[in-house]
């Protein structure tokens, strides 16, 4: 079973600790309710249970029932409920526990939330952050792995951030709950149970900034959530073959970090952006379009795309062959080696 | 699976084969009054039972009850219209002897098929059952309004979501044209008595196995409705069906 | 493997029913079963029943004697069963095994540099 989560008190400093990023998402919410009696943490079984994915375990006994509190199973209401809340002062932190699920609050986050700030030119801000679950790689059934970052960043009013590894996802989340606007927080499912270190300290990096997570000259690989994994795992392959990747986590997926973006690929002169979702409207074509149009002069190749396929999301057993793999990562690679 | 075998109405009917030996013989499973082969046997723990022992079970709706057609006419549920499905059943699934296990009103029905087809029956397990007239003091034009033993199972099973009630009185009426005789007994044909200490339907269960040769276990504590599922009956009539 | 505890409640029967009697246990505290072993013997106002285990496990404790009425939700009985040894993913899905190093066919040239 899911290991207790053991407590400490994380300061700015911060020791460092070994944590899941399911327990460094708990401990960011603790200090997040701890901070500001205003915030509230609710949605579908987050309370009693700790939510389906243990990220909210113990808070609601740490924190008392009107602070973490479960909800109808009404994505809708919980994203409305949000809206009125914060429109009154409160700083809400909803879950909508699978990606799949937030369908059905579309219109309370496209309508809503994304425009209310502008709607009342600046006098009622929404600061609501989203935590979704998101992505695949858990073999979950229908509906329970999408990949919704394109319709999110596409929407005026909403940032959108994309933790990769358990520190981030401590980081990333503090500052989206303190941000006054509303947050998109995609959590990649398939990375809850990744362990490693954490420096539980506050966040250094302005809100929209990439980070490089490995220098390489030869190339930059830029993705998010899971798949700055995918491509740390193809950088070490490729450094079998002499070839030295860089490897870039955007994070912010909005706002996008176009400045990072092209330092990076200025140097390297060549990028694969690798995404679950599908090819088509992806993000990754506005990565790509920023890129060339910041690097057009310096780039050795096009800007190449590895994605998932423009299929529905597969239910669980087909996700290896839908998700980029290794080798389809190195082909791209290859295509702007030899180009 | 369905089929019509006799008369056109059609028979629905389970033939559940395990693993079992080509030599072993069938077991044809013969539900009670008001029910059917799922809730009688299936939901009792029978088919697991005999599974276990590697036994073929064969499993109807009896005529007018579970999933098989509901005629309303009296005549249609004489006890020798039902031996003719289960012969018919036997011919069709190309089996040439079974043992039978009745309860209830399908006990009644085991002991017929076995003077009428003394062939294709090896032996019987008659459990819920007696010699004494089942509707005794039971007004058989409207049954389930007086206070017999067979007006209070009328009114049980006469609640049960998809039975027919007027199917169900004309069946009454059909086994009632022709009442129990004890003899003649079936030749040569092993016999087991099963009955709830306290069902009264079962009253005389001992004098019959004593007067035509037959064994009989007497469950302590259990009545007409709950026999049937008791640990104790399909054990012992796990044992007299396998014993060599 | 370590064990847990599960406790099963009696289901809904349908039909409306919201009780049942249980009328003999055919496991006792300390028994092994299997899933699908016959369990406990049960009656309703409509028929009697063997309900089958649900778990494969040791039988730790029964919450109702023979003749004695159990509503539908109540505890049944509780076993011991065998717990997963990695954390589970809440209601879907599997937890992703330890990454291994890629499976890879393809090879890379390096840039002339």
């Amino acid at each position: 079973m899911t290991e207790l989560i053991e407590h400490t008190t994380a300061t700015a400093t911060g020791p460092t600790v070994e944590l899941s990023m399911q327990q460094a998402l708990n401990r960011a919410l603790r200090t997040l309710l701890s901070e500001d009696g205003e915030t509230l943490v609710f949605g579908e079984d987050v309370g009693a249970l700790g939510g389906v994915f243990r990220v909210t375990d113990g808070l609601q006994k740490e924190f008392g029932a009107d602070r973490v509190f479960d909800t109808p199973l009404a994505e809708s209401a919980i994203m409305g409920m949000s809206v009125g809340l914060a429109m009154n002062g409160w700083r809400p932190v909803p879950e909508l526990q699978f990606d799949g699920f937030a369908y059905p609050a579309v219109d309370q986050i496209v309508n809503q939330v994304a425009r209310m700030n502008y709607r009342t030119r600046g006098t009622v801000p929404m600061p609501v952050t989203l935590r979704l679950p998101s992505f695949g790689g858990i073999q979950a059934p229908e509906h329970h792995g999408e990949s919704l970052e394109a319709l999110f960043a596409h929407t005026p009013g909403l940032k959108v951030a994309v933790p990769s590894d358990p520190g981030e996802a401590y980081r990333l989340l503090l500052q989206s709950v303190r941000c006054d606007d509303p947050v998109v927080f995609m959590e990649p499912k398939a990375r809850y149970w990744d362990r490693r270190p954490v420096e539980l300290g506050e966040p250094a990096d302005p809100v929209g900034t990439s980070r490089i997570v490995r220098p390489g000259r030869h190339g930059t690989l830029i993705a998010w959530g899971a798949m700055v994994h995918r491509c740390l795992q193809v950088a070490e392959l490729a450094a079998e073959d002499g070839v030295d990747l860089e490897v870039l986590d955007l994070r912010w997926l909005s706002p996008l970090d176009t400045e990072g973006l092209a330092a990076s690929v200025r140097r390297t002169k060549r990028a694969v952006v690798v995404h679950e979702a599908p090819l088509t409207a992806g993000l990754g074509a506005e990565v790509a379009t920023r890129v060339t149009d910041a690097c057009f002069g310096d780039l050795a190749a096009p800007v190449q795309r590895v994605t998932g396929f423009d299929v529905p999301y597969p239910a669980g057993p087909l996700e290896p062959q839908y998700l980029p793999t290794a080798d389809r990562v190195l082909l791209a690679v290859q295509r702007t080696l030899e180009y | 699976m369905s089929a019509k075998l006799t008369d056109d109405v059609a028979m629905r009917y389970a033939d559940l084969r395990p693993g079992s030996p080509a030599d072993a013989v069938p077991v044809l499973l013969l539900h009670g009054f008001g029910t059917h082969f799922e809730m009688n046997w299936r939901a009792a723990g029978w088919v697991q039972a005999l599974e276990a022992e590697g036994l073929r079970v064969i499993g109807p709706d009896l005529r007018g009850h579970g999933g098989s057609d509901k005629p309303t006419d009296d005549g249609a549920y004489l006890p020798e219209r039902f031996t003719q499905d289960l012969v018919a059943l036997l011919d069709r699934l190309d089996v040439d002897r079974v043992d039978v296990v009745g309860y209830s009103m399908g006990s009644r029905l085991a002991w017929d098929l076995a003077l009428r087809a003394p062939g294709r029956v090896r032996r019987l397990v008659l459990g819920g059952f007696g010699p004494n007239d089942a509707f005794a003091g039971t007004d058989l034009n409207a049954p389930g309004e007086g206070e017999s033993p067979f007006d209070a199972v009328f009114r049980t099973v006469s609640a049960l979501p998809g039975n027919d009630q007027a199917a169900l009185a004309a069946c009454a009426r059909g086994q009632a044209a022709r009442p129990f005789r004890s003899e003649p007994a079936p030749e040569g044909i092993p016999f087991l008595l099963v009955a709830g200490a306290n069902d009264p339907l079962a009253t005389g269960a001992g004098e019959l196995a004593r007067d035509r040769g037959g064994s009989h276990v007497e469950i302590s504590g259990r009545d007409h409705a709950n026999a049937v599922s008791s640990r104790v009956f399909r054990q012992v009539a796990v044992d007299f069906l396998v014993e060599d | 493997m370590a064990e847990e505890h599960v406790t099963f409640h009696l289901p809904d029967l349908g039909e409306g029913l919201v009780e049942a009697t249980v009328l003999d246990w055919e496991a006792a505290v300390g028994d092994g079963v299997a899933r699908n072993d016959p369990l406990v013997e049960m009656e309703t106002t409509k028929s009697a029943v063997v309900i089958p285990s649900p778990h494969e496990g040791r039988v730790v404790e029964l919450h109702a004697a023979p003749d004695e009425v159990v509503r539908v939700g109540a505890p049944l009985v509780t076993f011991a069963v065998a717990a997963p040894d990695r954390p589970a993913a809440g209601i879907v899905g599997t937890v992703p095994e330890k990454e291994e190093r890629p499976r890879r066919r393809v090879r890379l040239t390096p840039p002339d540099e």
